[in-house]
């Protein structure tokens, strides 16, 4: 039964875009109403099944999964012209990364609701990239894994040139090829893969049994690795992003920023550090050097912006560097801070592009210069932004300040000069972060107010809902992070026993 | 197993053109019953071909000259498959043709010309000997002349006519001057006796056979440095002709490589393949290189099918049984994107030039087109989870079964140069506002049928594993 239900988290979003098809798209109400209840069954189910894996925590699991622990395991031959199979299954790592996708996409779908143009692709298309997503974290094989993450750019691109604004086709298609030369690395490896490890199987869990040839990790391990860190932004492949999200329509931003950059360092860890251990502890320091860009230079960038959703999207390449720090940093304690802050951040840049495509939504410009006195008039998304700011900035009890200590303590305990350094300067360049993120509060939200802006109006209900919610799950980790490390720590054990 | 059974869909296929030529005497100019029995005809052909049992054996026929194999029943349902998807879109051109062009009444003739270019292909595959096979070869390519110039008094058609004669007669050439040295060297003509003279030992002698026979079937395939020709011939013929000609002429070529590479050439493969790999190489990268800044449909068409090409070579390096799989399934997507592709550019012709700008807004007027639009550019993309993703999937794994990554992740690389291409048509029909001045586009109930078939088979053929199973264990013998 609840592995069904874990298998129709992917369906459901398809099989609402195929209940949609007969409605006409000038009925925007009844589709607004279908797809928001296919997203809230959605977030329930995968609320009710994440605590199902908390709850079962270290208890034994299917033994064909192993070296993971696998909850909902399933198994089924899909192609037998080259043998993938349909893997699914989940563990903590997954489950959380799951949840937070339910999450973003509920709140996307919310969002959206007064966006211009044919709502009836957009909202299909929207559930076409939650399910790419979903499909993303849950599968094992790696076939069926890089259909799903490749899928993601037939919806990208689609909706940040026909709904974005600014320069959308522009946008649009840099992200998209960029992304699309990241998988390109990935897909080459990936045969690599198959064929090199002999086993004749795309399974994850196959292929980690046996040792792969040194050669081939050397070259094969930077390939992929750079291929996932392209979609997450890691220097020098982190020109997409600012450009991508700032044309994407909120509910793209949102995603992509949120769930979608997080695939990159999900797979850095599930894929390309699991299969290739070897490889990773040779390269990793060279990657810890590419870091001082993202994290260091990312935030002084973010100062020189004007546009909210440039400052936004330098801010999630800095959080992002600091993933990879606890990447690189490879000890328990790091990875365990790596997992946490993707999830932390997603929520973090979700309600941050929430809350800016609201206020955009009203004032028609991101432009911080020409705002002033949004408070006075838009009390509650002014808060809610400036909570986003707070978290984002690492305030104890939200959960940013949890996993970027944790990735801070973990960089240190690894005894190397250059880690070291770079964790200092990271944990410098918080004040940095400080900087942009007061000064863009202070000149948004104070001071006067423009003539233009009188007549503007507060959240409704449904975008406050959307706020309350997505501040809800930061305090939750923030407040709370003992189970979801619990969770986390189980599921890193395995991968970081091959080191 | 009753041998007898194997070859009526090729007698079938033989009869089938003077059937349907013949048929146009008994019915009077405007008459629908060539069409039905040309419908008819290929859809029995079609269903015969599935019933026969494939056991990875093979039949001959004929002083054993004539063979159906495993390789041969696929090929022959993806020419038919081919020939139906055209023979349903030169209805379409046949009934909307404006006064001063070819009426409904030359549907006959049209539809035999595909028959007969069928009917070669088939030839080609089921050929054991030189001759067989490079009459086959001719059997494809003399109909597809006479259809590239069916507009006699359109410019742009006979000198795309004309071009294509010309060229094709130097392939040709190259192609019997190959075939000679290769008599030459093997003192026979048959495939077999030629295969195990080529298993004997090597000489000078053979390598300037196959030189010859690439350059030749260089022509057919549009590989590089051979591909000149295609942009030109791909815009002036009749649209459901280009259609025909990038995928019932592109398999008949490639079926010709596949029958020649795994049979009489079978045991130099690893000698040819650093041929093979550069020729896929060059020719995926100038054809992605050319489309790039098309502005015409059809041209641009033509630069993508010479990339697609060169993605086919890829195959050829494999091993038999998985080069196979992969080449028939590939082609098996690849018709289908493709006939969906121009099928939504042949009706964008009824009524505006064939440029890109004609694709403007296309997405607020015309939302089911512009959808169909863009599911076979991200086909031919190879995004997943459409069917062409899965068909290079395929290409680059028997690719690989031999250890060619470089070619593969030059391959893929180059998958990103033509994703840009794709994006920019796919940005006229979706993001470019609506132009006013463009005539609007009426979709009879038909061509919506036949959209809405082609958009399901390019989503439902990738995912779903029956297609490319059932390819698989015809070629591993289950």
């Amino acid at each position: 039964m609840e592995t069904l239900l874990f298998n129709l988290i992917w369906v459901i979003p398809l099989l609402t875009v195929l209940a949609c098809i007969p409605i006409p798209s000038t009925c925007e109400r009844a589709l607004r109403a279908v797809h928001t209840a296919s997203v809230s069954f959605v977030l329930l189910i995968v609320c009710v099944l994440t605590y199902r894996v908390f709850a079962l925590g270290a208890a034994p699991a299917d033994p064909a999964s192993t070296p993971f622990a696998l909850r909902f395991f399933t198994d089924i031959p899909w192609l037998s012209a080259f043998n993938a199979h349909y893997i699914v299954g989940a563990d903590g790592l997954n489950m959380l990364l799951l949840a937070l996708t339910a999450f973003i996409v509920w709140a996307g779908v919310l969002v959206s609701y007064k966006i211009k143009g044919n709502q009836k692709v957009f909202f299909a298309l929207i559930q076409l990239l939650a399910t790419s997503v979903y499909g993303v974290y849950m599968s094992f094989d790696l076939v069926l894994f890089f259909v799903f993450y490749e899928m993601e750019a037939l919806c990208m691109y689609l909706m940040i040139a026909c709904y974005g604004s600014g320069r959308r086709d522009y946008g649009g298609k840099k992200l998209t090829l960029t992304l699309a030369f990241g998988s390109s690395m990935i897909l080459a490896t990936l045969f690599g893969l198959y064929f090199e490890s002999g086993t004749g199987s795309w399974s994850l869990m196959e292929i980690s049994k046996v040792t792969l040839p040194m050669d081939f990790q050397m070259w094969a391990f930077p390939l992929m690795f750079m291929g996932f860190a392209v979609s997450s932004s890691l220097f020098p492949f982190h020109f997409w992003s600012p450009d991508g999200h700032s044309a994407a329509p909120t509910a793209v931003s949102m995603l992509a920023a949120g769930v979608m950059m997080k695939m990159g360092a999900y797979g850095c860890l599930r894929f390309a550090m699991f299969l290739m251990p070897e490889a990773a502890k040779i390269w990793l320091p060279y990657v810890v050097a590419l870091l001082i860009f993202n994290v260091v230079l990312g935030p002084f960038i973010a100062i020189r912006h004007k546009d909210l959703k440039y400052i936004t999207a330098y801010s999630s390449i800095s959080h992002l560097g600091l993933i990879f720090l606890g990447l690189a940093a490879l000890t328990p304690v790091g990875l365990r801070g790596a997992s946490l802050q993707m999830i932390s951040h997603g929520f973090l840049t979700g309600l941050f592009f929430a809350t800016i495509g609201m206020i955009y939504e009203r004032t028609h410009t991101r432009d911080i210069t020409e705002m002033g006195g949004i408070m006075k008039k838009m009390p509650f998304l002014g808060v809610g932004f400036v909570i986003a700011g707070f978290a984002g900035l690492g305030l104890p009890g939200f959960s940013g300040f949890i996993a970027e200590s944790t990735i801070f303590i973990g960089a240190f305990q690894q005894d190397s000069t250059l880690t070291r350094i770079v964790t200092v300067l990271a944990i410098l360049s918080i004040t940095t972060t400080a900087v942009y993120i007061l000064q863009t509060a202070n000149r948004m939200l104070h001071g006067p107010m423009p003539a233009k802006f009188q007549t503007l109006t507060d959240g409704c209900f449904r975008e406050k809902l959307v706020i309350v919610v997505l501040v809800f799950c930061l305090l939750l980790i923030g407040i709370f992070p003992g189970p979801f490390a619990d969770m986390l720590d189980l599921s890193i054990a395995p991968i970081f026993n091959r080191f | 197993m009753s041998i007898p059974n194997f070859i009526i869909p090729d007698l079938l296929l033989l009869l089938f053109p003077f059937i349907v030529i013949g048929s146009r005497l008994f019915c009077d100019a405007k008459s629908n019953v060539p069409w039905r029995i040309a419908n008819i005809g290929f859809l029995l052909i079609f269903m015969l071909l599935n019933f026969i049992p494939l056991a990875g054996g093979e039949g001959r026929f004929f002083i054993c000259n004539w063979r159906v194999d495993d390789f041969g029943v696929f090929m022959r349902e993806v020419l038919v498959v081919s020939a139906i998807l055209g023979m349903w879109f030169s209805k379409d051109y046949f009934m909307h043709a404006a006064a001063g062009k070819p009426q409904m009444h030359q549907i006959a003739e049209f539809i035999g010309a595909i028959a007969f270019a069928t009917f070669g292909g088939v030839t080609v595959v089921s050929a054991c000997d030189t001759i067989t096979f490079f009459l086959g070869l001719e059997i494809a390519t003399i109909p597809m002349y006479a259809l590239t110039a069916w507009n006699k008094r359109d410019q742009l058609g006979s000198e795309a006519a004309t071009k294509y004669i010309l060229m094709g007669s130097v392939a040709t050439a190259f192609e019997l001057f190959g075939f000679s040295y290769l008599y030459g060297f093997a003192g026979s003509l048959h495939f077999d006796a030629i295969q195990s003279a080529v298993a004997a030992g090597t000489s000078p002698l053979l390598w300037i056979a196959v030189l010859f026979l690439f350059c030749g079937i260089g022509f057919k395939l549009t590989l590089f440095p051979f591909y000149t020709w295609a942009p030109d011939v791909y815009e002036g013929a009749p649209t459901p002709v280009t259609a025909v000609l990038s995928v019932t002429s592109k398999a008949t070529a490639i079926a010709f490589l596949v029958v020649l590479v795994y049979g009489p050439l079978a045991p130099v493969q690893e000698q040819i393949a650093p041929l093979i790999a550069l020729l896929a190489g060059v020719t995926l990268f100038v054809g992605n290189l050319g489309a790039l800044k098309q502005y015409r449909l059809r041209r641009f068409m033509a630069y993508s099918s010479i990339a697609q090409a060169g993605y086919i070579m890829v195959a050829l390096l494999g091993t038999a049984a998985m080069a196979k799989t992969a080449i028939i399934y590939y082609l098996f997507v690849y018709a289908v994107s493709n006939y969906l592709a121009f099928f939504v550019f042949g009706i964008i012709g009824h009524h505006r030039e064939e440029i890109f700008d004609s694709l403007r807004g296309l997405s607020k007027q015309n939302p089911s087109l512009a959808i169909a639009l863009a599911i076979s550019m991200f086909s031919l993309a190879g995004i997943p989870p459409l069917a062409g993703f899965f068909g290079k999937f395929h290409l680059f794994f028997s690719g690989a079964t031999t250890g060619h990554y470089m070619l593969i992740a030059f391959a893929v690389l180059n998958n990103v140069l033509a994703l840009f291409y794709y994006l920019q048509l796919v940005k006229s029909a979706w993001v470019d506002e609506p132009d006013g001045h463009l005539n609007p586009l009426r979709l009879t109930r038909r061509q919506r049928g036949v959209i809405i078939l082609l958009s399901c088979a390019v989503v439902v053929l990738g995912f779903l594993p029956f297609l490319s199973d059932n390819i698989f264990m015809g070629f591993s013998g289950f």
